[in-house]
C-alpha cells in the first residue's frame, strides 16, 4: 500500500473529514488520499474552518497547508486554535526529502515556523510512520488543553510502499475529578462571606453549563463571566448571571470588590489592556479546570462538570443574589431606532435568530452582541486571541454541522478572510453574515481616544468598502438593512448564503476606562 | 509610585479606601492638611481643600495634581507652573447633569410650577395659566462642548429648533445627528426663545453676555446660566428681567456665595440654584471613575487626559 494510501485510510478509520485545505504543488501528492475536500481560496481559511468544526462539534479535524507559504499564512489561525483548544490536526506537505539538503524552492524548518504554536510536530521520515503518527496526533490533539497539532508530509515520503496495521489509538480520559477537593471548595464557601462564581470556556467545552446554573442556582450568588470569552459558559438568560468580567486588572477589581471568594470554573483572566492596579489583591481564587495555567490563585484540577456534580449534592444556599432587570432597554432601542444603532439591530435580530449559532467578531460590537442576542450552551463562539479574520471561516466550519448559524462581524473584521464567501457560496453551507459596518476601526478609534486622545481621528483607521459588490462577486446574496431593517426577516429565510450590511453609526463607544 | 490622596473628612474615607485598596494598594489616604512630608509623587484632591503652596511644598516629589472636579479654582497655579507640576481636572463626568438640571429650569419657567406651587401652599387654587409648551421653541445654546451636546441631544425629543454657537463649527454629520444647526450670536439672542450658555470663563468672554445682548432677546424668552457667573453682567440681566419680562434660571453668580441682598433674589420671574447643576450621585459616581482612570495613566506612563497644566 503506497503512504498516500495508508494516509486515507487512517483519516477514514479517525472520520477526519472533510479535510480543509488550499493546495499547492507540495500537497498534490498526498491529496490523492482524500476524498472529502473543501477548498477554501487562502490557506488561513482551512484552518479557520477546522477550528469551528472542532469546537462546535467536539471532535478534532483536520487541515491541510502549503508548506512553508501555507504554514506561514496560517499562523495566527493555529495560534487561535492552541487559545481556543480547538483540535486541529494541521498537516502540510513538504518538499522532496531527497533533495531537502539544497534548500530547493518551497523548503523551509516548519518545526521552527510553527513553533510551540502547537502541542505536538512530526515530520513523516517514511511510509510506515504515517498510521501510527496521524493516530499519535489525534490523540495528543484531544489531550487537555486540546489544541493544534503538526504533521508534514515530504512529496516522496507518501510514494513509499508500506503496511496498514489498524494500530489501536486512545482517546484521552478527560473524566477526571478531585474528591477531597470538593469538600475543601464547599468549606471555602460556608466560610466566606461574599462568593461569587466565574464561568469560563471550558464549562461550555465540557458541557458543564447545566450542572454550574444548578450550582449558582442553589448557592443564590453571582455567576460572572471570564473576560473576553471564547465561548458561552453561561445562560445569559439565568437569573444568576451578573454580567461579562471586563479584560483589564482594575476594571476586573471594581467588578468583583464585594466578593471575597472568588470560585472559577475554566476560565482565564485574559487581559488587556495593561493597567496598574494588582490583579484581585486580598482576595481567594480558587479555579477548577482540566488545564491548570498556574498563574494566578489556587487550581484544583479536574473535569468542572463533574466537580460540579459533586458539589450540588451538598450545596447549600448562601446568598439571595438575582441579577436586576434591565429597565432602561425598552429607551435604548427606542433612541437607537432613529440611527439604525447597533443595539436596535441587534435587538432584531435576536427575533429573526433565535437558536441559531452565534459567531461573533464585531469586536467593538462583541460587548452588545452577547448583551442583546443572548448566549447559552454552544450557541456562541469568538476567537479567544483577538484575531481579525476568524469569524466567518469559522461559522463556515460550523455549518457543517448545524444549518442556523449567524455571523456578525465588523466591516474591518470581514476584509480579512473576505474570500471566504467563495468557499460558502461554492458549498452553498447555510451561513449568515450580518455585517455592522460603521466604516473603519472603531475599537481602536476607542482606544485612541483613552489613551492616546486625537488619534481616533488618524485618517488610518477610517475606510469604506462595498461589502455588498464584494459578497456579490463572489456568489453570495447580499443586501442592505432599510432602518425599518425589513431584510432582517429576508437574511433569516432559507438554507442558502446571505450577508446583509448595516449602517450603523460611526460614534465612538467608550470601551476602556 | 506613590499616590497620596488628600480627602475632606465629611467623604466616607473608610469607603474610598476599600476601592482605593483593590486600585493602587500603594496609595495614602489622609483627611488632614497637616500630613507632614511625603514623598508621593501624585496628587489627588477634591476641591473642598485649598491647594497652596505650602501642601505643595511638603510635598517635594510631586510631579502631577489630579483635581476630583471641573474646577480648579483651589488650586494654586503659578506655585505648580514654577515647580513644574501636570495638573488635570475632569470636565466631563457633570455634563449629564448639566444638561438636566438646564431642562428641569426651563420646563419649571415655561410650567410655572413656581408660581402653582406658591399658589397651592397658600391655599389657593388657579385656574388659569399661561404654560407653554417646550415643544416647537428655538432653543439657542451657546457653546456646543460636552454639555452642549448633552443639551441638544436631550432637546431632540422636546422636538425644539435648536440652533448653536461655538468658536469651532460641528461638522455636517455631527449637526445631523443632534438635530442642530450653526447661528451666529445675533441670531442666537434675537431669535431664540430660550438660551442657555455652556462656555469656559476666559479672560476675552468676561461679561459678554450684557445689555446690548439682552436688548436683543425677544420679550418673555428664557435665559439659563449654569455656566460661569462672570460670563453675564448681572446687573443687565436684572434690568432685562425686570424690562422685557426676560425669565432667568440661574446656577452661577459672579459672586459666590451671592449677596443674599442682592436684587437679583427680588426677582418675581426668576428661578435659582446655588451652583449645584452639576451635582447628583451620578455625577459624583463618574468624577471617581474619570479620576481613577486618569490617575492610572499617568502611573502607567501615559499622559493624562484633560491636562490644565499638561
Amino acid at each position: 500500500m503506497k503512504g498516500y494510501e495508508i494516509f486515507r485510510k487512517t483519516i477514514e478509520e479517525l472520520k477526519l473529514s472533510p479535510m480543509f485545505g488550499n493546495p499547492g504543488s507540495t500537497e498534490i501528492p498526498i491529496l490523492r488520499g482524500v476524498g472529502d475536500y473543501v477548498l477554501t481560496l487562502h490557506d488561513s481559511i482551512s484552518v479557520g474552518m477546522a477550528d469551528g468544526l472542532a469546537q462546535y462539534s467536539g471532535r478534532p479535524t483536520i487541515a491541510n497547508l502549503h508548506t512553508l507559504p501555507g504554514v506561514a499564512n496560517s499562523m495566527s489561525f493555529i495560534h487561535t486554535a492552541r487559545l481556543n483548544h480547538s483540535p486541529i490536526i494541521v498537516t502540510s506537505g513538504q518538499q522532496d526529502s531527497r533533495h531537502a539538503f539544497y534548500e530547493p524552492l518551497l523548503w523551509h524548518d516548519l518545526q521552527s515556523l510553527v513553533g510551540n504554536a502547537v502541542k505536538y510536530f512530526y515530520e513523516v521520515k517514511n511510509g510506515e510512520d504515517i498510521e501510527r503518527v496521524m493516530k499519535r496526533a489525534y490523540s495528543i490533539s484531544m489531550e487537555p488543553p486540546a489544541g493544534p497539532v503538526f504533521v508534514s508530509f515530504p512529496m516522496d515520503v507518501v510514494d513509499q510502499d508500506a503496511e496498514y496495521r489498524n494500530l489501536p489509538y486512545s482517546v484521552p480520559n478527560t473524566e477526571l475529578i478531585d474528591h477531597g477537593a470538593v469538600e475543601k471548595v464547599l468549606q471555602l464557601i460556608m466560610q466566606a462571606s461574599n462568593p461569587a462564581l466565574i464561568a469560563g470556556a471550558e464549562v461550555d467545552q465540557f458541557n458543564a453549563n447545566e450542572e454550574l446554573e444548578k450550582f449558582a442556582s442553589i448557592l443564590g450568588i453571582p455567576v460572572y463571566t471570564e473576560p473576553l470569552s471564547n465561548r458561552a459558559g453561561f445562560n445569559s438568560e439565568s437569573m444568576q448571571n451578573a454580567g461579562d468580567l471586563p479584560p483589564a486588572t482594575t476594571a476586573i477589581n471594581l467588578a468583583l470588590i464585594k466578593h471575597d471568594l472568588i470560585l472559577n470554573f475554566g476560565g482565564e483572566f485574559t487581559l488587556y489592556p495593561y493597567l496598574p492596579s494588582p490583579l484581585l489583591p486580598g482576595k481567594k481564587v480558587v479555579t477548577v479546570t482540566m488545564t491548570p495555567s498556574y498563574r494566578f490563585g489556587e487550581y484544583i484540577t479536574g473535569n468542572p462538570k463533574l466537580f460540579l456534580m459533586e458539589l450540588n449534592k451538598s450545596a447549600e444556599k448562601k446568598g439571595d443574589f438575582v441579577k436586576s432587570p434591565d429597565n432602561s432597554l425598552t429607551n435604548l432601542i427606542a433612541r437607537e431606532r432613529r440611527v439604525m444603532g447597533a443595539s436596535y439591530l441587534l435587538q432584531k435580530a435576536r427575533k429573526e435568530f433565535s437558536g441559531h449559532v452565534i459567531v461573533d467578531e464585531a469586536i467593538s460590537s462583541s460587548l452588545l452582541v452577547r448583551k442583546h442576542m443572548g448566549y447559552s450552551p454552544r450557541s456562541y463562539f469568538t476567537a479567544k486571541s483577538g484575531q481579525l479574520g476568524w469569524g466567518m471561516p469559522a461559522a463556515a466550519g460550523i455549518s457543517l454541522k448545524v444549518p442556523r448559524v449567524l455571523e456578525i462581524v465588523g466591516d474591518g473584521s470581514i476584509i480579512y478572510t473576505i474570500q471566504t464567501l467563495w468557499t460558502i457560496s461554492n458549498y452553498n453551507l447555510p451561513v449568515k453574515i450580518l455585517v455592522l459596518d460603521n466604516g473603519g476601526y472603531t475599537i481602536l478609534k476607542s482606544f485612541s481616544a483613552s489613551f492616546y486622545p486625537g488619534l481616533e481621528k488618524a485618517p488610518y483607521l477610517t475606510f469604506s468598502n462595498n461589502i455588498l459588490k464584494i459578497a456579490e462577486s463572489f456568489g453570495v446574496e447580499s443586501r442592505e438593512a432599510d432602518p425599518d431593517l425589513n431584510e432582517l426577516k429576508w437574511l433569516s429565510q432559507g438554507d442558502s448564503p446571505k450577508l446583509l450590511v448595516a449602517k450603523v453609526p460611526k460614534t465612538i463607544p467608550k470601551l476602556f476606562i | 509610585m506613590k499616590v497620596l490622596i488628600l480627602l475632606p473628612p465629611f467623604l466616607p474615607v473608610t469607603e474610598i479606601s476599600k476601592i482605593i485598596n483593590q486600585i493602587l494598594p500603594d496609595s495614602e489616604i489622609v483627611t488632614d492638611i497637616n500630613f507632614g512630608s511625603k514623598n508621593s509623587e501624585v496628587l489627588v484632591a477634591t476641591t473642598f481643600t485649598l491647594i497652596g503652596k505650602e501642601i505643595i511644598d511638603r510635598l517635594p516629589n510631586l510631579k502631577f495634581i489630579q483635581i476630583a472636579s471641573t474646577g480648579y479654582d483651589n488650586v494654586d497655579l503659578i506655585a505648580l507652573k514654577e515647580r513644574g507640576i501636570k495638573l488635570s481636572n475632569i470636565p466631563t463626568a457633570n455634563k449629564e447633569s448639566v444638561a438636566e438640571h438646564v431642562l428641569a429650569m426651563v420646563l419649571s419657567q415655561l410650567k410655572n410650577l413656581m408660581h402653582f406651587h406658591n399658589e397651592i401652599v397658600k391655599g389657593n387654587w388657579p385656574f388659569l395659566t399661561n404654560s407653554m409648551e417646550l415643544m416647537g421653541k428655538t432653543f439657542g445654546i451657546i457653546g456646543m462642548g460636552a454639555i452642549g451636546r448633552k443639551l441638544a441631544e436631550r432637546l431632540l425629543f422636546f422636538g425644539t429648533d435648536t440652533i448653536y454657537y461655538d468658536i469651532v463649527k460641528l461638522s455636517e454629520e455631527e449637526e445631523e445627528i443632534l438635530g442642530v444647526r450653526y447661528a451666529g450670536l445675533d441670531e442666537i439672542f434675537s431669535r431664540s426663545d430660550i438660551i442657555s450658555v455652556h462656555v469656559p470663563l476666559t479672560d476675552e468672554n468676561d461679561r459678554f453676555i450684557s445689555k446690548k445682548r439682552f436688548d436683543m432677546m425677544k420679550d418673555g424668552s428664557i435665559f439659563v446660566n449654569t455656566s460661569r457667573g462672570e460670563l453675564v453682567d448681572e446687573d443687565a440681566l436684572i434690568n432685562a428681567v425686570k424690562s422685557k419680562g426676560i425669565r432667568a434660571c440661574i446656577d452661577v453668580y459672579s459672586t459666590e456665595p451671592p449677596d443674599p441682598d442682592s436684587e437679583l433674589f427680588k426677582l418675581d420671574n426668576a428661578i435659582f440654584s446655588p451652583h449645584i447643576a452639576g451635582v447628583t450621585i451620578e455625577s459624583q459616581q463618574r468624577f471617581i471613575t474619570e479620576t481613577v482612570a486618569n490617575v492610572l495613566k499617568y502611573v502607567q506612563g501615559l499622559q493624562p487626559l484633560y491636562g490644565v497644566l499638561p
